[in-house]
């Protein structure tokens, strides 16, 4: 029980994928600039990362290990398009706004990541938390990004109007530039907090 | 069974299913995805023809070439223009809209115009969708720069520089929509016209 | 569209990296020193206007006549990573000098978004074949460029000094933020 719950909070803090792992970046950079979409997208990654996860776990057994890398690919790819025909038919505005990076979650670097690193080695129950986690790590660092860019860019969180009317907003913040800033400065905080503890620890 | 054909094997099997899955997934989900991009443009229709209660689609066939030509090469050449046209709740015309397309920076930029039934003004328009850049290309959906076409005739030069000002640092957005616009409109009021 | 419009705008207006974030992987990864983001850029330059012409063929001559377009992501993510593949026997066998260049680059390549973004974004913006091998070169480009100022400005850092919670990846972070704030000065261009 132990080991499966250290599996499920691995991919929320000391292995996000975002914050920690660097890899996944494009469509963190590029789709927070709101919050809705940063959940939207995170679900979606983690639909992909959890199915696949568990079907690649199952059929490990089956797959020569020769040809396990184009095998592992179709898998994601049928999640990815599911997830992209069902998300055009049910909710097209989120879809029309996350646009091509849908499609993208294929070379997603940490879908085929888990895929080889962590389901290809374990059990299904332990790749499906695994999958779970670091899905919902990654969910939670755009949702952060996105909050924070969607405040500054333009005064409103989830759609909210938090600001008082006439303020200045930043617009920067929601245009490219501000995706990479606000990710370095989040990363810096993260790098402080562990530090900390790890100083507390000692 | 041999290393090579137990490799063939699983991988065929694998695409096999993925196709089989995918096509019965594209099945399911492409109707709603066609009426939901109906019901959108639809609502959009509303937009630009405010008033509109129901919505009547009218195709129009369109052919560049003349009698003579061969049928083959008229019937590929063949196109058919939908026009969508706005009637009140008391059924009286309010007026016709249709899609321009344009080349912007980023790629097409469509647009749905909306022209009034008794003077060929436009009324409105409504930029359906784009790639520009966010916060300058992206500015053609602002509504001071579309309310420059509104009252524009297909007798209006309906051009970047003319009678449209262009958004600074965005004329090849600007001037992407006025191209949409223009031939539009001009190509569709005489199909609207000429058809009745 | 005009190809030399469409060319300057992959190139600098609509950077792939710094723009449109495609690629940022090994944007982040690859820039530590101007060398090899030079060899990353020729690597991924070459693989990306290859496979610019081979989607868009597959995409008119398989999926379009077949009319399965459901099988876009997955038929191209195959032809992608078999393309790399290819290159790199091709490079192995005959050209070992360029082979040891760009050899190391080639297998991170297939996992680089923007080559499977530009070929979904060519056949979305319907490009005809030359257009959108263009679009290839000048999104090559483009990423070439701002990795190798990218690896510049980070060679650069090394001797500055910078609090120790933003060393390493904050800090490019922050330095990629201003170098796209830098490229966006480009928008106005024509």
């Amino acid at each position: 029980m132990a080991k499966s719950w250290k599996t499920l909070v691995n991919g929320l803090w000391n292995g996000n994928p975002t914050f920690r792992l660097l890899i996944g970046l494009c469509p963190v950079l590029a789709v927070t600039t709101r919050a809705v979409n940063g959940i939207g997208m995170g679900l979606a990654t983690t639909f992909v990362i959890v199915c696949s996860s568990v079907l690649i776990s199952l059929l490990r057994k089956v797959i020569p290990d020769k040809v396990r890398i184009p095998a592992y690919i179709i898998v994601i790819a049928t999640f990815v398009t599911i997830v992209d025909l069902v998300m055009n038919a049910y909710l097209p505005d989120l879809h029309q706004v996350l646009g091509l990076f849908i499609p993208l979650i294929v070379v997603n670097c940490i879908v085929l990541g888990r895929a080889e690193a962590f389901a290809s080695k374990n059990g299904v129950f332990a790749s499906m938390l695994d999958g779970i986690g670091m899905g919902l790590g990654f969910t939670w660092a755009l949702t952060v990004i996105g909050a924070i860019r969607e405040l500054l860019g333009s005064g409103t969180v989830f759609g909210l109007k938090v600001v008082a009317d006439g303020a200045t907003t930043i617009g920067v913040m929601s245009l490219p530039p501000g995706a990479f800033i606000t990710l370095g400065i989040l990363m810096g905080i993260m790098n402080m907090i562990s530090a900390r503890q790890k100083k507390r620890a000692n | 069974m041999s290393e090579s054909v137990r490799m063939v094997v699983v991988l065929s099997v694998i695409a096999m299913v993925s196709a089989a899955v995918l096509a019965v997934v594209y099945g399911k989900t492409s109707v709603i995805i066609e009426e939901n991009a109906a019901r959108a443009l639809e609502s959009s229709v509303l937009e630009v023809l405010p008033g509109t209660a129901t919505v009547n689609i009218i195709r129009r066939e369109q052919n560049p070439l003349r009698e003579e030509d061969p049928k083959e090469m008229r019937e590929k050449e063949q196109k058919t223009t939908i026009i969508y046209q706005g009637v009140d709740a008391q059924g009286r015309i309010i007026g016709y809209a249709f899609v321009g397309e344009g080349n912007g920076y980023g790629g097409a930029i469509r647009v749905l115009v909306g022209v009034d039934e008794s003077t060929d003004q436009v009324i409105n328009l409504k930029i359906l969708n784009h790639s520009e850049t966010p916060g300058l290309g992206s500015r053609v959906e602002e509504e001071g720069f579309r309310n420059q076409f509104v009252g524009k005739t297909a007798q209006d030069p309906i051009a970047v520089n003319q009678d449209i000002n262009a958004i600074s640092g965005a004329t090849i957005s600007s001037r992407a929509v006025a191209d949409a616009v223009r031939t539009a409109l001009k190509d569709t009021v005489e199909l609207y016209r000429g058809g009745e | 569209m005009n190809l030399f419009l469409l060319f300057l705008s992959a190139l600098l207006v609509n950077n792939f990296v710094l723009v449109r974030f495609l690629g940022t992987c090994p944007f982040m990864g690859v820039s530590k020193d101007v060398d090899s983001a030079f060899g990353m850029g020729v690597a991924t330059t070459f693989v990306l206007v290859v496979s610019a012409a081979v989607t868009w063929l597959i995409e008119h001559f398989i999926l379009g006549p077949l009319s399965i377009p459901f099988m876009q992501t997955t038929a191209f993510i195959l032809v992608i990573a078999a393309l790399v593949q290819l290159v790199e026997m091709f490079l192995h066998k005959t050209s070992p000098g360029l082979y040891k260049a760009m050899g190391i680059f080639l297998p991170l390549i297939t996992t680089n978004c923007c080559i499977l973004g530009l070929a979904i974004m060519s056949v979305q913006n319907a490009y005809n074949f030359i257009e959108a091998v263009v679009f290839g070169l000048g999104a090559g480009l483009g990423f070439t460029l701002a990795l190798v100022l990218m690896a510049g400005i980070r060679e650069e850092l090394r001797f500055a000094d910078i609090p120790e919670p933003m060393l390493g990846a904050p800090i490019a972070f922050i330095c990629a933020g201003l170098l796209s704030l830098a490229f966006s000065g480009f928008a106005g261009l024509i």
